[in-house]
């Protein structure tokens, strides 16, 4: 009998997450994410909404910020500023890894 | 139960200061931590010293580790008798237990006591792996088959590694660094609890043609000085099929050129380009006849290569 294969979706689809369920997933607290939210590490998608609802991007980032706060013992506000500089050198590598693909590896 | 030295791993004395340990740890998580180390194995060798460190830094675990005694890392051993029943009802059989999980246990022992567990829902665990595909099954997308090492509880709550095999079909046009998401895949959830995701953090090996910039896909094409200039047709492999290309005369080196939506394609998204980058080869052996024709050349041509040498900066 064939395995049952499972499809991967790219994290950005198929849902958004409430507070609640971005805790669960993340393993922070409720409390540590809104502190995040709080520094602007996390966005609401209707910051007018009773009910605090998140997109699907923000589990990954928030199980790293989880990661972070326990594997380096920090504080949420260290966690914030350590994530902002995470992701600023994962953007600059990205871009050198943009900008060498778009020269010749020819040599002359 | 194999031994782990756990004093080794986080390069301690046995007598240390919990002080030490913390400093030792805080040192190594620095340099190998994966969210932030560039390391080669960064996520391996992290993995250890956290394991490590979750036992040392609590005094009941790391008083439960010594009394283990001191063996070699890799070791078969058993634990002392009367060691196991210290924490609640104590598994069967230490053979296939991993020391971390059943350190592990003290934690969870305690919050046995603590709480209610009995039918609360439970959800299972979120696993997250690294996972390496090459550029044609990034490009295609495939079927990968993980074989995971995922920890399940017994029916005592003591947790055990058991091997994990997982069939994924990943979808067409993932790029290098992208996360996927598997619904379900992770760990077993207890007492009708949600069963846990698992997360794909993928790498894409690098081509020998191809160099992927976002959805865009790049490859060198090469002509020789007279195709350049007198223009082309050229047969050139792109990720879906060859292609006739055709070069207009006077194509210089550094020159774009731009095949629409051959590149990277990702469900439901607009399809990335392909793009090749011109470069002009000069031959370096050339026979006498061609140096004639590049002599005649060069005296019929009035082509000034240079002409930007001329150019004066503005005052």
């Amino acid at each position: 009998m064939r395995a049952e294969v499972a499809e991967a979706l790219p994290v950005e689809q198929g849902f958004d997450v409430t507070l609640s369920e971005l805790a669960q997933l993340s393993g922070l607290d409720e409390n540590e994410l809104r502190e995040l939210v709080d520094y602007g590490v996390f966005e609401r998608l209707d910051s007018s909404a009773p009910t605090w609802r998140f997109g699907a991007q923000y589990v990954v980032l928030a199980r790293k910020a989880s990661r972070l706060q326990h594997d380096f013992e920090l504080d949420a506000h260290s966690v914030a500023v350590l994530l902002g500089f995470v992701e600023r050198i994962d953007a600059l590598q990205r871009e050198v890894v943009d900008l060498r693909a778009q020269v010749s590896t020819i040599r002359r | 139960m194999k031994y782990k030295d756990y004093y080794a791993t986080l390069g301690v004395d046995r007598n240390a200061s919990e002080d030490d340990i913390k400093k030792a740890y805080r040192k190594l998580a620095r340099k190998y931590h994966p969210d932030v180390s560039k390391e080669a194995n960064a996520e391996e060798k992290f993995k250890e010293m956290a394991e490590a460190y979750e036992t040392l830094k609590d005094p009941e675990k790391r008083a439960a580790y010594d009394q283990l005694g001191r063996h070699s890392s890799g070791q078969e051993f058993q634990p002392p008798p009367g060691w196991a029943p210290q924490f609640g009802d104590g598994p069967s059989g230490f053979e296939d237990i991993d020391l971390a999980d059943l350190l592990a246990g003290l934690a969870g022992g305690r919050r046995r006591g603590a709480g209610p567990r009995g039918n609360v829902p439970i959800p299972g665990s979120d696993y997250e792996t690294a996972v390496t595909v090459g550029f044609d099954q990034a490009f295609h997308g495939g079927e990968i088959e993980l074989d995971l090492q995922v920890v399940e509880h017994d029916a005592n709550g003591f947790a055990r590694r058991v091997p994990k095999n997982v069939k994924v079909r990943i979808p067409p046009g993932v790029t290098d660094g992208q996360k996927l998401r598997v619904p379900g895949k992770g760990g077993k959830g207890i007492n009708g609890g949600r069963d846990g995701d698992l997360y794909l953090d993928i790498a894409v090996r690098e081509h020998p043609l191809y160099r992927v910039s976002g959805r865009d896909v790049y490859i060198d094409l090469s002509l020789a000085p007279w195709e350049a200039v007198l223009g082309t047709e050229v047969e050139m492999p792109t990720p879906a099929g060859k292609v006739k290309l055709k070069v207009a005369p006077g194509t210089r080196a550094g020159h774009k050129l731009r095949l629409a939506g051959r590149g990277l394609a990702q469900r439901n998204e607009k399809p990335g380009d392909l793009y090749a980058i011109v470069q002009i080869l000069v031959p370096t052996v050339v026979s006498d006849e061609e140096r004639a024709l590049y002599k005649k050349l060069a005296e019929a041509s009035s082509f000034e290569p240079r002409a930007h040498f001329t150019v004066e900066e503005r005052p």
